[in-house]
């Protein structure tokens, strides 16, 4: 079991907000429709996705997903840092794409 | 020849991303201020503030255009808009109808208020309004037209919940026009009819946008008139085609 905090470190990932370094990551969802996560995803994981903006955190805190990793270098807007950090989920970037992020979590998670 | 100002793009309070201030009467007498005379109301899925914003309309002495903001599966956002408002109605209960049986967490997405041209709440929508229909992008442009209204995506040049952003491309269909925030377009517009509306989801956003029609006549009928022969022109812009 990992947290968000030393996910964050070994997979080398910026972090925009990180409200609770030592929330634990179970599992990993990976989609750019939120109507998908919305039905799909469970609590716990990381939603790896490029929807960048602030929807995407309130159906990530309806579900109880505990970090959004933006993937292709997607910066977030401001509004979405915000809710982010009000509803404390970890909110990450970085430049590699949702195959990499997905691949690379489910190894640091060990599930391949 | 006449000079219509037109902005077919707007939310109130229903919309769960509309401020709860944004009545639908304060939507049209701010509009007729900043002197816009066709007026649409578009919230998120839903028609239930059309009938408050018919009468704020007539009262205020402006044409009423009655629509929605329909989610498609692709998630893509498209602006459908009819002249008589039971059309729009009979129209967004049928969207509703297709929409994902999921409460609304008003909290995470805000309130969904339904109210009546006085500005008393008088109901809340309790099904989650922002989507996706189960419809397809292509089949909703289709129904659209075939149920007499107009059909226009939305925001095409945003880069979450537009048919740019999601699909890629724009398809070649029948649209009556598409929205572009900014003008001339950064997205390629294929020679369709570009329009530009506020979007305004609070009450300092009525009227940010907007653009000119010219036409013959009046009305609902001038819209279609000028999509036809696209005669649009904008603020700071001369007519031409994107």
């Amino acid at each position: 079991m990992k947290n968000i905090e030393e996910l964050s470190k070994e997979l080398g990932y910026s972090v925009f907000s990180m409200e609770e370094a030592g929330a634990i990551i179970l599992d990993g969802y990976t989609s750019d429709l939120l109507s998908d996560v919305m039905g799909n995803a469970s609590e716990d994981c990381a939603l790896i996705t490029i929807q960048a903006h602030k929807n995407t955190v309130a159906v990530a805190s309806l579900i109880g997903i505990r970090a959004i990793i933006l993937c292709n270098g997607r910066t977030p807007a401001s509004d979405m840092v915000e809710a982010a950090a009000r509803e404390k989920i970890a909110l990450l970037g970085t430049e590699e794409n949702q195959f990499t992020v997905s691949f690379r979590l489910a190894q640091a998670l060990g599930k391949v | 020849m006449s000079r219509i100002c037109i902005d077919l793009h707007n939310h109130s309070c229903l919309s769960p991303c509309g401020s709860d201030h944004l009545l639908p009467a304060i939507l049209a007498v701010e509009a007729a201020d900043c002197g816009i005379d066709i007026l649409a109301l578009t919230d998120h899925n839903s028609c239930r503030n059309l009938p408050a914003f018919a009468e704020a309309c007539e009262i205020v002495g402006i044409t009423g255009v009655f629509g929605l903001e329909v989610t498609t599966l692709e998630e893509i956002h498209v602006l459908t808009l009819f002249e008589k408002l039971e059309d729009a109605l009979a129209f967004g209960s049928w969207i509703e109808s297709i929409l994902p049986k999921v409460p609304n967490a008003a909290r995470l997405f805000g309130n969904q208020l339904i109210c009546d041209v006085s500005g008393t709440v008088i109901g809340e929508s309790e099904l989650f309004l922002y989507g996706p229909a189960e419809i397809t992008f292509d089949d909703l442009i289709y129904k659209t037209i075939g149920a007499g209204g107009l059909g226009i995506p939305a925001h095409i040049d945003r880069p979450a919940n537009s048919v740019t952003a999601n699909l890629g491309f724009l398809p070649d269909l029948p649209y009556s026009a598409v929205e572009s925030i900014a003008i001339p377009p950064i997205v390629d517009t294929r020679l369709y009819p570009v329009t530009q509306g506020s979007d305004a989801h609070y009450i300092e956003h009525i009227g940010r946008r907007r653009c000119f029609i010219e036409s013959e006549v009046t009305g609902f009928s001038a819209l279609r008139d000028a999509f036809v022969h696209s005669k649009i022109t904008y603020l700071g812009h001369s007519s031409e085609h994107f």
